[in-house]
């Protein structure tokens, strides 16, 4: 059984879904360290100078990507070289629930200082965040996190390669409890 | 004239962490007074530009009044309750931590222009046949029948429905007679009151009309102050 290869024809057929580690030792029936070895070597393999993709973890699972080190030549076979980007309202919400989650969009608004509702509808159709179960809070409202798909649109491996948040000067320390969430995930 | 864009701003923190940029003034040491006076400044002009002010930013103006209004009465001596957070603490509370996450949205953008760097492609459609189920018993031509007629159904209710989309022309003629007969029945009219339909169209050849007929000095137009009503009067 060529293992190498399967794992390559597995990786280039679920695209940019990719598969996680677990899902591969359930098809491919092996032993983890096996695949976990094999992929390895398959992963150096790509990053010899002679290849054009290379296997990216992205979004808690493995893909196949073109290389970042080819982007000028990718820049000419675009026709529309104007790339969509999301809006500043847009990354705010997106870094609130980030950092805070599970959190509901009543405590977004609240760091806002705006309604964030249709934001809130917006990103949730977009896939970068969803619903998670519901607070313990008069009404019940609904918790909210991020998808993997939001890893992967800024080219995050897992939630712990988030960037830092810079905190410029310490609030007072009694202040501190307002931070700490009383929410609790049920699913 | 104003040197901003008010789209710009994602609420009333953000317009205020702006002006307090704009005044250099920190966080920590906020003149409530004086960034109140900008605050308010810049909503009455977003009012009288015609704007629509998200009502989130007229809360905000009335907490800052109020926070003015206590600098201006004589101040009670130690009367401060233990639980309750003094507004102005919690406005630079609330200013500090929108502020982390506004920051930090810069270091979002640059993540997703080096994602962008890079492509991936969409999976491929693997479809699953493992499952399909075949019913040998009980199936009469009736049900075949059936099962094609329901198809069929839906095909039909995919097609496309055709129709004609026609274009209703619109003269500045035809409109400068439409606006002679309103003006025959009142001899004033409200500018505004002309543009009853909101399309680019109409609101084109409507203010054409209106420029036309009053180079023939068929009506007369007037203003009583800036931004205020504009009048068309008939011409006798």
């Amino acid at each position: 059984m060529n293992l190498k290869g399967i794992i390559e024809g597995i990786l280039f057929a679920v695209g940019d879904e990719g598969i996680t580690l677990n899902d591969l030792i359930k098809i491919l029936e092996k032993e983890p360290e096996e695949i976990k070895n094999t992929l390895m070597e398959l992963k150096n393999d790509y990053e010899s100078g002679d290849r054009g993709i290379r296997i990216t973890f992205l979004g808690n699972s493995f893909k196949l990507t073109t290389k970042k080190e080819h982007k000028e030549f990718f820049e000419k076979l675009l026709v529309d070289t104007k790339t969509y980007t999301l809006s500043d309202a847009a990354l705010e919400v997106l870094a609130i629930v980030a950092y805070n989650e599970p959190i509901t969009r009543l405590k977004v608004d609240e760091i806002r200082g705006v309604n964030s509702s249709n934001m809130i509808r917006k990103l949730v159709a977009m896939n970068f965040i969803k619903e998670c179960g519901k607070a313990d809070t008069i009404g019940r409202p609904n918790l909210y996190k991020t998808t993997n798909d939001f890893l992967d649109y800024f080219g995050l491996a897992t939630k712990e390669d988030l960037p830092k948040l810079i905190i410029k000067q310490e609030v007072e320390s009694e202040d501190k409890d307002l931070y700490t969430s009383t929410y609790k995930e049920n699913i | 004239m104003y040197n901003f864009v008010i789209n710009d701003f994602d609420g009333p923190l953000d317009l205020l962490l702006h002006l307090l940029k704009q005044s250099k003034m920190d966080i920590f040491d906020i003149n409530i007074v004086e960034i109140t006076h900008q605050y308010i400044d810049f909503i009455n002009k977003m009012e009288s530009m015609n704007l629509d002010i998200a009502s989130e930013y007229l809360v905000m103006a009335s907490e800052l009044i109020e926070m003015k209004s206590r600098y201006l009465l004589p101040k009670k001596e130690e009367e401060t309750d233990e639980y309750e957070e003094n507004p102005e603490d919690e406005l630079k509370r609330r200013l500090l931590e929108y502020q982390i996450y506004k920051e930090s949205t810069e270091k979002f953008k640059e993540l997703e222009t080096t994602r962008h760097e890079v492509y991936t492609k969409s999976p491929e459609r693997i479809t699953d046949l493992s499952d399909t189920k075949i019913i040998n018993e009980g199936v009469t031509t009736y049900d075949l029948l059936e099962a094609l007629q329901k198809v069929l159904g839906r095909l039909e209710k995919s097609k496309p429905i055709t129709t004609k989309v026609a274009r209703r022309e619109l003269s500045v003629k035809d409109r400068v007679i439409r606006i002679r007969e309103l003006l025959s029945k009142k001899k004033t009219l409200k500018f505004e009151e002309l543009f009853e339909e909101v399309n680019r169209e109409y609101v084109v050849v409507t203010f054409l009309s209106i420029l036309t007929m009053a180079r023939d000095n068929e009506i007369k137009i007037s203003q009583k102050n800036n931004f205020g009503e504009i009048y068309l009067e008939r011409v006798d």
